[in-house]
């Protein structure tokens, strides 16, 4: 690795120039650190050097102008060091959160607060809530639970938090080798977590993100990784989430030792410079902000295979409802016209996929009970919110239903068992992978044994129609595949048609497809469930 | 080199760079199917989750109930 000694780097609206250069570097702005670069890695070669672009979540704030320092990682050699002009070159380029905080790009991409920027207090509460965390996974979940990655790092090698770093990970060592075995562990473990009073998300059947609201308005993520050995060939045999895979001791893990930070006493695997070599490669030792993880593909295949696949698209749609979707009409749907005119008046509706909740506020008005789902809280949190404004919360139940997860459809098949509801789903079968369609099938069918019915509207396939928004979440499908697979399970199509119909913006959409399907009916006891009365 | 054994010899080249293709195209299809039995993984540990977390302790609140319906189940099966 060489820093020549005419090393020069240049600032511009394209991202940073440097010429002479192939380690690491650190940009900060203002004097707060903001990003780290590998030119080699990154960039691509551009007027004699290597143009690193900007990250894109950067993009918004380089508007005006600011001092922009580039040094390597120790700081020893200042490649630039000045004050640059950005965009219209208007204002000071400001680089924090709404609270202005100062913010950084952590080693995912994403932007975040750093440990750099973060008050001592703040980053008490942040050790404090992490080992109240491990305390709570090794005493009350039962697991092996262990600080690592940024944390343990900081630890071992600088005896402190690492200034670059924005949140805690932890992991434990699963007592099983099967991933089914590992998942159901995880769900106990969750269940655990709830009940000692963590907010939690979970991100995969073994991981989920513990919730830790912080005095100075932010929340901390703490993330729960699980790992594992695995009898597998030609990957492993340790697994460890995110997507470490490789041959790692059970000996550098367990019994686990005790490692301070900050005077904080954490539970540590018993081998730290050993997991540290296993996370981050042999020059774990040597500063590296930019440093990222080359897993073997194997690994995150098998681990994307066992544990992954019902939140691919959560991010993106959570993106969706906090941009584009403010541009959904609030008035009711066409759609939504069509089916509530259909129906007996007071009849209940699930709106699944409810998104912005146009329509469900729309059959709430029109006097029916609805109950609102979707699997981003993003949506779930609108929905609430705008049903309450309007008056509406006693009509209108928002809840998270994940298609794509089991345990969430046969929850609300069972509640709607006893509670006879019609399903409506506009613009949700696109959004669908074939494992959630399944899903949405096997719901229908259980939830609609009463007689009721699924009003199914989605982009249709056919020449020279343009891809539906948004981009890459929703597709055309073509219905009478779509009316095949109904069949297959079970289902009696009533009504299909295609014309023109809007998106999910409200805009005209020349081939849109309407369906109205029906399940056998199953006859119920009427003494056992008086509700239902429709034949 | 005659013009026949020239033919042959493309011949064989063909129907090895076929057979080659075809192994790639079994490989992925075979990388799929793996793929779709790891996803089982998480079925079966939410089917597990299911039984051991609902429907036991529903047991528990409605025993005559229950037992109704696992013999109805188990007449069934």
């Amino acid at each position: 690795m060489t820093l020549l000694s005419n090393a020069v780097a240049e600032v511009t609206d394209d991202g940073v120039l440097v010429r002479g250069v192939d380690v690491p570097l650190v940009l900060s702005v203002d004097g707060h650190y903001v990003w780290s670069l590998t030119p080699a890695r990154d960039g691509r070669p551009a007027r004699g050097g290597l143009l690193v672009p900007w990250p894109a979540v950067l993009r918004p704030f380089l508007e005006g102008r600011a001092r922009v320092r580039i040094a390597d990682v120790r700081g020893e050699v200042v490649l630039h060091d000045a004050d640059v002009v950005l965009g219209s070159g208007r204002g000071r380029i400001e680089i924090v959160d709404r609270s202005g905080h100062p913010l950084c790009i952590d080693k995912v991409g994403h932007l975040t607060r750093s440990f750099e920027a973060t008050g001592e207090e703040v980053r008490d509460e942040i050790l404090a809530g992490t080992q109240r965390a491990l305390r709570d996974l090794r005493e009350f979940a039962g697991v092996e639970a262990y600080l690592n990655y940024g944390a343990l790092l900081g630890a071992v090698r600088e005896g402190r938090m690492l200034a670059h770093d924005s949140d805690t990970d932890v992991c434990y060592l699963s007592r099983h080798s099967s991933p089914a075995d590992v998942i159901t562990e995880s769900y106990a473990v969750e269940r655990v977590m709830r009940e000692r009073g963590w907010s939690l998300l979970r991100m995969s059947g073994g991981d989920i993100k513990l919730l830790l609201p912080l005095s100075d308005g932010r929340v901390c993520h703490i993330d729960v990784f699980v790992a594992f050995f695995a009898p597998t060939v030609g990957a492993g045999p340790f697994f460890q989430l995110g997507n470490r895979s490789g041959d790692l001791a059970r000996e550098a893990i367990v019994p686990v030792s005790t490692i301070t930070l900050h005077g904080y006493e954490f539970p540590a695997p018993a081998d730290p410079e050993a997991m540290l070599a296993f996370v981050y490669g042999p020059h774990w030792r040597v500063p590296d902000p930019s440093f990222r993880y080359a897993d073997p593909p194997a690994g995150v295949r098998r681990l994307d295979g066992w544990l992954r696949g019902f939140r691919t698209h959560m991010g993106g749609w959570t993106g969706w409802y906090q941009g584009p979707a403010r541009k959904v009409p609030r008035k009711g749907s066409p759609f939504a016209r069509w089916v509530h005119r259909q129906l007996p008046k007071g009849e209940k509706i699930v709106d699944l996929g409810t998104g912005t909740g146009r329509d469900a506020l729309f059959l709430a008005r029109r006097g029916r009970d609805v109950r609102a789902v979707d699997f981003s809280r993003a949506s779930v949190a609108t929905v609430r919110r705008r049903a309450a404004r309007s008056g509406l919360s006693d009509r209108v139940v928002a809840d998270q239903l994940i298609l794509g997860e089991l345990r969430s459809t046969l929850l609300l098949a069972a509640r709607l068992a006893r509670d006879p509801h019609h399903l409506y789903a506009r613009h949700l079968l696109g959004a669908l992978d074939t494992a959630a369609t399944d899903q949405l099938w096997l719901l229908a069918r259980t939830a609609l044994r009463w007689g009721g019915r699924l009003f199914l509207e989605f982009a249709a396939a056919g020449d020279g129609v343009p891809e539906p928004e948004p981009a890459g979440l929703l597709r055309r499908l073509d219905p009478e595949i779509v009316a095949d697979r109904i069949r297959a399970a079970g289902g009696v199509v009533e009504h299909l048609t295609v014309g023109e119909g809007t998106d999910l913006r409200g805009r005209p959409d020349p081939r849109t497809a309407r369906m109205r399907v029906a399940w056998p009916v199953v006859p119920v006891p009427v003494e056992r469930n008086p509700a239902h009365a429709r034949p | 080199m005659p013009a026949r054994d020239l033919t042959a010899r493309a011949l064989v080249g063909y129907r090895r760079l076929r057979e080659r293709t075809d192994v790639y195209s079994r490989l992925a299809a075979l990388e799929a199917e793996v793929q779709e039995q790891r996803q089982l993984n998480r079925r079966i540990a939410e089917l597990t989750d299911v039984v051991a977390e609902l429907l036991i302790p529903l047991q528990d609140r409605d025993p005559g109930r229950a037992e109704e319906l696992l013999d109805a189940y188990r007449a069934r099966i």
